[in-house]
């Protein structure tokens, strides 16, 4: 969990991108790689979107990691 | 924590300008120390971060010369520039194209297309009669900028914005810079600085409704404009905004440079064009707004003429570079390119100001140097060379590099302050205090707050009242929400300064506009007060510069005398804007507020009440 704005977001709240789990081999180039800090890892080590709100929907995560774990399954709320 | 370090240049900013400005340093003097900051990941950030499909404003012969950019730049600038800085900008791009090639490793005609006897294709997109648009696939670029970055030994430093550009004795000496995961502080001592920051681009509201959504990447929120103001450095051409047309909601580009040079040009639903050209220029902007403030709106991309294979062509393109999230966007929409009227487009939804859309930012001359001796300023950032894009950032970023190398190589180490630890504990203080802060106003709270008035106040048309309100705002969210902010983690630490950032550019825009008493670039600096150009402004910057007393100062600057006779100005009107509304209610002589208005009687009878004392009219003495 993580409180951004006195908001607690947790990481099943709804996101936007989603990490597979059985494929995520927990490398990390996604939370190295998203150009605005969007990732981070969660409780049990696995990705997640810590700061949702601040993403660009650039798709960087999503072409940067190496075991395609990464889907951006909908477009973020707001401009769907 | 603090750490004091020495570098000879430190980049501030690894985009695609920063990236070039390392690599040539380095090349330029391999003995030199180079640090190279960015709030970002170097692999992935700024605004190319993702890929690009072209640059959008290149000279290339046989087919563009130096000159025919400096025609296009004089045209598009309304002859306000210095005709040097483009022609320097058209004389290297053909060394930073080859050299591209080769950071990439790819082949000629692999990155970029070629003729058939093996001379870049250029394509038309440009108002001028010469093609000035290079397609490129350029998908890994910043992957491999980065990774010849790293090569050089320079020392990265992502995650690390810098705070603060320091001078002394009116010369660059060092900056100051935080990193947004550990919350380590870095002093780095250093002769120069390559400001390659970007764009302000996180000025008014987006319509997607996210603070991020932004069509500029999110991380160029104008730290580099605020910074170089700081210090000292002279900014122009803050009074011509940027405004684009973008995907309705999506605020991604709206297709039209991959899209227009192949045959696509905009319409509105009765399929009438909304202007000559698609590029983006002043003139343009006017005809959509037009478009929209008529109610004859929205504006669609048109490409049903087009033939499968051009349609599919574009698809590929649009869909697998630069933005995207484009084509689940279209696809949730329904929008199928090859239907009429598919691909809805909406209008300066966000105002900001950028140099390599426009031409707002740092006053640069030939050398890509500011007038703070040491400051030296490429890309987004850069107001000297206008309307470059990508090709600027990159081609200039290189030739700053370069020089700052040789001026590095060729001066003692700069004097420092003395107390300098007692500073960077005061300034880190200072910095951090948001984070101690209970109960304070969210950081997003007073972003929307500010961008809400920027975007409310600055959106052209401009009129006095309007921006002597901007500027006030900007003043008032100083004073009075910035000591009550609250950030809940380092990473909405950072925000604070972005939100300062935001403010400070959003009073150069409201005080340049102010400033010029005349409208110019169509779109971008309409005064409707003075909705005419005027010839005391012909080639005439504003310069915006911190004055002495701290306050912002202003002044009227010729720009150089061109040496190339080229149009200095582009076919549009100013609307007249007496909309008439027909007769309107008037007062007669017998009007007066009734006692008791009937109207109302009825109704809070109606309701069993009696009439509320403040409904009733002043009793007249
Ligand atoms: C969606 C989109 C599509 C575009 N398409 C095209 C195109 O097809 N062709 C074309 O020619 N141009 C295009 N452009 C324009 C082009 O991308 C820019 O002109 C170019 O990237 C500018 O380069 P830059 O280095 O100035 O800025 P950027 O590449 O944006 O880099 C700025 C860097 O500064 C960093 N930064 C910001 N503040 C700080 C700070 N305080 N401290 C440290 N680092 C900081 C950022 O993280 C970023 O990495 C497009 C732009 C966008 C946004
Ligand atoms: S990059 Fe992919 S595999 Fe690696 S941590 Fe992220 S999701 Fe998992
Ligand atoms: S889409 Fe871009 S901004 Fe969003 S989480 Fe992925 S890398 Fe980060």
């Amino acid at each position: 969990m993580s409180q951004v704005n006195g908001v607690e977001y947790g990481e099943k709240d709804f996101s936007w991108l989603k990490f597979d789990r059985e494929r995520c081999v927990r490398c990390g180039v996604c939370v190295d790689m998203c150009p605005m800090d969007v990732i981070h890892f969660g409780s049990q080590g696995y990705p997640y979107m810590r700061y949702r709100d601040d993403c660009w929907y650039c798709d960087v995560c999503t072409f940067m990691c190496p075991r395609q774990a990464i889907v951006m399954e909908e477009l973020p709320y707001l401009i769907r | 924590m603090y750490h004091v370090k020495q570098a000879d240049i430190v980049i501030i900013g690894s985009g695609a300008a920063g990236t070039m400005s390392a690599i040539y340093a380095h090349r330029a003097d391999p003995g030199l120390k180079v640090v190279v900051l960015d709030k970002s990941k170097m692999e992935t950030s700024g605004g190319a971060g993702r890929g690009m499909d072209a640059l959008n404003t290149v000279a290339l012969p046989p087919y563009s010369q130096p000159e025919d950019v400096v025609e296009l730049m004089t045209k598009v600038t309304e002859g306000i520039l210095d005709q040097q800085v483009a022609y320097r900008f058209g004389e290297i791009c053909p060394r930073m194209v080859a050299d591209l090639e080769q950071i990439m490793e790819r082949e000629k005609g692999d990155l970029f297309p070629v003729d058939e006897n093996g001379n870049y294709r250029l394509m038309y997109l440009h108002p001028i009669d010469k093609p000035l648009l290079l397609p490129m696939d350029g998908e890994e670029m910043k992957r491999a900028l980065a990774h010849a970055v790293r090569q050089t030994g320079a020392e990265v430093m992502d995650r690390t914005p810098a705070i603060k550009i320091v001078t002394s004795g009116g010369k660059v000496c060092g900056v100051l810079a935080v990193n947004i995961r550990t919350g380590h502080y870095y002093y780095i001592k250093t002769k120069a600085v390559c400001l390659t920051t970007g764009a302000a681009g996180r000025m008014g509201l987006a319509s997607s409704g996210y603070l991020a959504g932004t069509y500029e990447f999110p991380g160029c929120s104008g730290d580099g404009y605020a910074m170089a103001y700081e210090a000292g450095a002279e900014l122009v051409n803050m009074e011509c905004f940027q405004a684009n047309t973008l995907l309705k909601d999506h605020q991604g580009p709206s297709c039209g440079y991959v899209a227009a040079p192949r045959g696509a040009y905009t319409v509105n639903p009765w399929d009438e064009r909304t202007w000559s050209h698609g590029y983006s220029s002043g003139d343009s902007k006017m005809g959509a707004w037009k478009r929209f403030t008529q109610g004859r709106g929205p504006i669609y991309l048109k490409m049903d003429h087009l033939d499968e294979q051009m349609i599919q062509i574009i698809e590929k393109i649009q869909w697998g570079n630069e933005r995207t999230s484009r084509g689940l966007f279209h696809q949730s929409r329904e929008q199928n390119y090859r239907n009429a009227h598919a691909v809805e487009l909406a209008f300066a939804e966000e105002v900001g100001v950028c140099g390599g859309h426009s031409s707002s930012g740092v006053l640069s001359d030939t050398t890509g140097v500011s007038n703070v001796p040491g400051l030296y300023v490429a890309g987004d950032v850069d107001g000297g060379l206008p309307h470059s894009y990508l090709g600027g950032a990159l081609a200039m970023g290189g030739l700053i590099g370069e020089e700052a190398a040789h001026y590095a190589s060729g001066i003692p180490e700069p004097e420092q302050r003395t107390g300098l630890k007692a500073w960077l504990r005061k300034e880190a203080a200072e910095f951090e205090a948001p984070l101690g802060r209970e109960g304070g106003l969210p950081t997003s709270l007073v972003e929307f707050k500010a961008r809400a008035r920027v975007q409310y106040y600055l959106k052209p048309p401009k009129n006095p009242v309007f921006l002597e309100k901007a500027a006030w705002w900007m003043e008032r969210i100083r004073q009075e929400d910035l000591p009550r902010i609250q950030a809940v983690s380092l990473h909405d630490l950072f925000k604070v300064q972005e939100i300062k950032s935001i403010l400070t550019v959003g009073e150069m825009m409201a005080r340049s506009s102010l400033f010029r008493e005349e409208s110019r670039w169509g779109y971008q600096h309409w005064r409707v007060d003075m909705p005419a150009k005027k010839p005391e402004w012909e080639g005439v910057w504003v310069v915006i510069k911190k004055g002495e007393g701290g306050e912002m100062t202003l002044a009227k600057r010729q720009s150089p005398a061109h040496q190339w006779e080229y149009p200095t100005s582009m076919e549009y009107a100013y609307p007249d804007l007496e909309f008439d509304t027909g007769p309107m209610f008037q007062k007669g002589p017998e009007w007066k507020n009734p006692k008791d208005d009937p109207w109302m009687k009825a109704h809070l009878d109606a309701q069993g009440m009696a009439t509320p004392r403040r409904f009733m009219a002043k009793e007249e003495n």
